[in-house]
């Protein structure tokens, strides 16, 4: 079997004198999606901030397909294909849909079968296509979800980081977008998924870590997902 | 322990001044020249420290007061008899009235914060970059007018004939009221209520803080300030409408910058500083004797020294010198001189 | 209305008219390199006067030795492109994270700094950059003198409009600028060069600033440290007036302000001709009071805040 798309390795990330993340370790495999809980403030965010190059890490080593990408600059990382949807979205309010999508190419790496990904992004996202020449700003929050969604998948990665996707959406657009993340998984992309939502992500992913104060307490399989004691003894641990 | 503190506040920058006067006493006269010049200057620069330092808001537009102070007390301060000599257009009254020197300042500052109100009314709705740009552009427009509207004053030519009264008493007299006047500011229920809104300007509306209101008296306390230091200039040197525009407003934010905006001991170290530094430059490039040999630098370098200090201080340090930060007594000294009050 | 008629009303002629429009062909350029900075740093770039007078400096010293004047053109290029890429290392790219307000004060600074080393080393008397003086010469048409500068500029203005327009919003590297412009890190996430892409937007006001000097040093070809300073002010007023957020109604107003300039400058008798800055300067600011985005966007598009 080949090498995990992500390592981190004994992660550690400070902020200021706060260590917000200390010696985190998981890995994911293409293919695979795996969450990353815990309550607000754990290091969730930090430690995707840490693998994108937001943050320089204090220790610890991030590898991308078995290169080393720690320390390099936001843009370097996702030119080599991890692909980041920010909490919050981050869309650009004041470009259309379209040009917020077209900005995803700029990391991409192949230049061939670009319509095709295209294509694909917006049968998984229909909202893509109708409301192309809108500005972003005007669509929902759910809308705008699938939009950075979609906007990470056109640079092609080989990872797929996300931070807190059903943030703010109602359920039937959490529905939607969970779905859509097990077609990215089953397309050969590495996901991992950073939420607050426990239950639902351990049901979904292959296996989830439940980071708390910075630590990995747990790991949990999706049958834990019931499970609501462990559940609440995990994130409280 | 407070008011201790307070106190501090209040008596370093003074004291501060006060040292530069003493210094000025001991100085030949053409040095002390440069004593007094930078005494005005402190009156200048606390006067910017009251409305930028509090308010948070950009101002480009201050001097435009400094020149309208100095304005009023010149035309004011020239005998009836020589007025028609230099300023031959001049409106009635102003051509027939001469007062003495210290009613002449008051007046200056008197004008000045009307002025200043009459300009704050449109413009304290404004913040940020909008705020800088519409001051500049009084700075401009008082500029202009004071320079082709001959009814209110020589207009290009140099003022001349007024009489030069401000002596190193004088000038430290207005420097220590300027530093009174912004510390009593500082901790009146206004100066906070305006420091407020410059930390989070929601949250002070929120508590029923005034912004507009707020910034507009700071803003014509501070012109009240700056028309002070226009009549001093008035009397001191031979001023016209180029000396008190662009270069002046770009050496006091300097002075304001280097020293740290946000503190009164800011504004007055920055102006007490870049003032020596400057007047030293000055010398300098008049030739001046160092250990035995000659110094003598090419002109223009003191704007070169100081505009590149101020560029190093915004790009390395933008709290200036003191950090924006007033002066505090340490610890130990604030007990031992409590527990020394104690019976 | 005849033109007789015309001209008596407005007390100008056609002479005015084709040198205000020249005027603001000039400012237009300056507003299209000054907008381009403002649009992608949110800097009001106070010293942009100092980098045409860096050229023109440069162009004087080719003239001194009697350079060929392409020699002189090139060297006025490479001169502002240098300075250029310096005050974006040295003074943009620090102060990126403070406010535009505390970049107004530093760029005031390097201005001021500028003008004094160009007064250090050149002395305040100026030199003369005169090898372009051929375009000076005008064209008569029907008793109306139209220099051939003022087309040339005008033109030279439109067309980088349209270039820097067309690049800006149908290129890749157009919507990078604009997506690091709005959203500096989430455009480094999706792996814009955000840095670089700026750089290169810096360096196009840079070109344009180079433009901007040869083009002025053949009308004023008496260059001086202040040279294009009060220019660089009056071109500030016109971009707010005319709509700092966007390149269009920036140049708009750069070239308003100094058609109106020129204009009333000509038309007006001296002695209220006087006055004109202060008109001007009334106006921007009752423009950031009641229409913060500029006279010449669409309502709504607030470029400033208030309070």
């Amino acid at each position: 079997m080949s090498a995990p798309a992500l390592i981190v390795q004994e992660l550690d990330v400070r902020h200021g004198a706060v260590q917000a993340v200390r010696g985190l370790s998981l890995e994911v495999d293409r293919g695979e999606i795996v969450g990353l809980i815990g309550p607000n403030g754990a290091g969730k965010s930090s430690t995707l901030h840490a693998i994108m190059g937001l943050v320089r890490p204090a220790g610890g080593d991030v590898w991308l397909d078995g290169e080393s990408v720690v320390g390099r600059k936001p843009e370097d990382v996702a030119r080599r294909g991890i692909a980041l949807v920010p909490e919050g979205r981050r869309i650009l309010a004041e470009l259309t849909v379209e040009e917020n999508l077209r900005l995803g190419l700029a990391a991409r790496r192949r230049r061939q079968d670009l319509d095709a990904d295209l294509e694909r992004v917006s049968e998984l996202f229909p909202i893509i296509r109708e409301s192309r020449k809108r500005p972003a700003g005007a669509l929902s929050g759910g809308q705008q979800q699938q939009l950075a969604i979609g906007r990470a998948l056109v640079s092609d990665p080989d990872v797929l980081l996300l931070d807190e996707p059903s943030l703010g959406l109602a359920p039937q657009m959490v529905d939607l977008v969970f779905e859509a993340l097990q077609e990215i998984a089953v397309r050969g992309i590495a996901v991992l998924l950073v939420e607050q939502r426990a239950q639902r992500t351990v049901a979904l992913a292959a296996r989830s870590y439940v980071l708390s104060n910075g630590r990995l307490r747990l790991t949990l399989g999706p049958e834990a997902a019931d499970d609501t004691e462990t559940l609440v003894n995990a994130y409280f641990a | 322990m407070r008011r201790v503190a307070s106190l501090v506040e209040l008596l370093v920058p003074a004291l501060l001044v006060a040292l530069v006067a003493l210094v000025g006493t001991i100085v030949s006269t053409s040095t002390q020249t440069y004593v007094i010049t930078a005494l005005v200057n402190v009156v200048i620069v606390v006067a910017l420290y009251v409305f930028i330092g509090n308010s948070g808001v950009l101002s480009f537009g201050h001097v435009s007061f400094v020149a309208v102070g100095a304005w009023t007390a010149g035309i004011l301060s020239i005998p009836v008899a020589e007025k028609p000599a230099i300023m031959p257009s001049l409106a009635g009254f102003l051509r027939d009235t001469t007062v003495a020197n210290v009613p002449s300042l008051a007046i200056a500052a008197g004008v000045c914060a009307f002025y200043a109100f009459v300009v704050g009314l449109p413009l304290m709705r404004l913040t940020g970059l909008a705020a800088g740009i519409a001051t500049f552009g009084v700075l401009e427009i008082t500029h202009n007018v004071l320079r082709y509207w001959e009814k209110i004053g020589p207009g290009v030519t140099t003022f001349s004939a007024v009489p030069e009264t401000t002596g190193l008493l004088q000038a430290a007299l207005c420097a220590l009221v300027a530093v009174v006047v912004a510390f009593a500011y500082r901790h009146s229920r206004y100066g906070r209520m305006l420091r407020a809104t410059r930390e989070d300007v929601a949250a002070a509306r929120a508590v029923g803080v005034s912004v507009y209101g707020q910034r507009l008296i700071a803003f014509v306390l501070s012109g009240a300030l700056a028309g002070l230091a226009g009549g001093l200039y008035v009397h001191l040197l031979p001023v016209n409408t180029e000396s008190l525009y662009l270069n002046l407003t770009f050496i006091t934010l300097a002075m304001l910058v280097i020293g740290g905006a946000t503190s009164l001991w800011g504004a007055v170290v920055g102006a007490v500083a870049v003032s020596a530094v400057d007047s030293f430059l000055a010398v300098a490039e008049n030739g001046i004797h160092i250990f035995g040999g000659v110094l003598n630098l090419p002109a223009g370098t003191r704007v070169i020294v100081v505009g590149g200090f101020m560029a190093l201080v915004l790009i390395l340090r933008p709290s200036g010198i003191t950090g924006g930060r007033e002066l505090v007594l340490p610890r130990a000294w604030g007990r031992a001189l409590l527990t020394k009050s104690r019976p | 209305m005849s033109s007789a008629t015309l001209a008596t009303v407005l007390g100008a002629d056609w002479q005015t008219l084709a040198d205000a429009f020249g005027l603001g062909g000039i400012y237009a350029l300056m507003a299209v390199g000054i907008g381009l900075v403002f649009g992608v740093l949110r800097l009001v770039n106070f010293a942009y006067g100092q980098l045409i007078m860096a050229g023109g400096y440069a162009l004087a010293f080719a003239y001194e030795r009697g350079w060929p004047v392409w020699t002189g053109i090139l060297l006025c290029f490479a001169v502002v492109l240098l300075l250029t890429l310096a005050m974006d290392r040295v003074v943009f790219r620090p102060l990126r994270e403070q406010s535009p307000a505390v970049m107004l004060v530093a760029t005031f600074a390097v201005a001021f700094l500028l003008q004094s080393i160009a007064q250090l080393w050149f002395s305040s008397q100026g030199k003369i950059a005169a090898s372009l003086s051929s375009l000076n010469q005008p064209w008569t048409i029907s008793g109306v003198d139209i220099r051939k500068i003022s087309i040339v500029a005008t033109a030279v203005a439109i067309g980088c409009l349209l270039v820097l327009v067309t690049v800006l919003g149908r290129t890749s590297i157009g919507l990078h600028m604009r997506a690091a412009a709005l959203d500096f890190q989430t455009a480094r996430l999706l792996g814009v060069r955000a840095n670089r892409v700026i750089g290169s937007a810096v360096l196009i006001s840079g070109l344009l600033a180079a433009t901007v000097a040869v083009i002025m040093t053949v009308q004023t070809p008496l260059v001086t440290p202040d040279f294009a300073l009060r220019d660089t002010i009056l071109v500030l007023a016109g971009v707010v007036l005319g709509g700092m957020n966007r390149l269009v109604p920036a140049t708009l107003g750069g070239f308003a302000i100094g058609f109106a300039s020129g204009f009333l400058g000509g038309a007006l008798p001296t002695d209220k001709s006087q006055y004109l800055p202060s008109f001007l300067f009334a106006a921007v600011i009752v423009v950031l009071l009641i229409r913060p985005g500029g006279l010449f966007t669409r309502s709504g598009q607030r470029a400033v805040e208030r309070v």
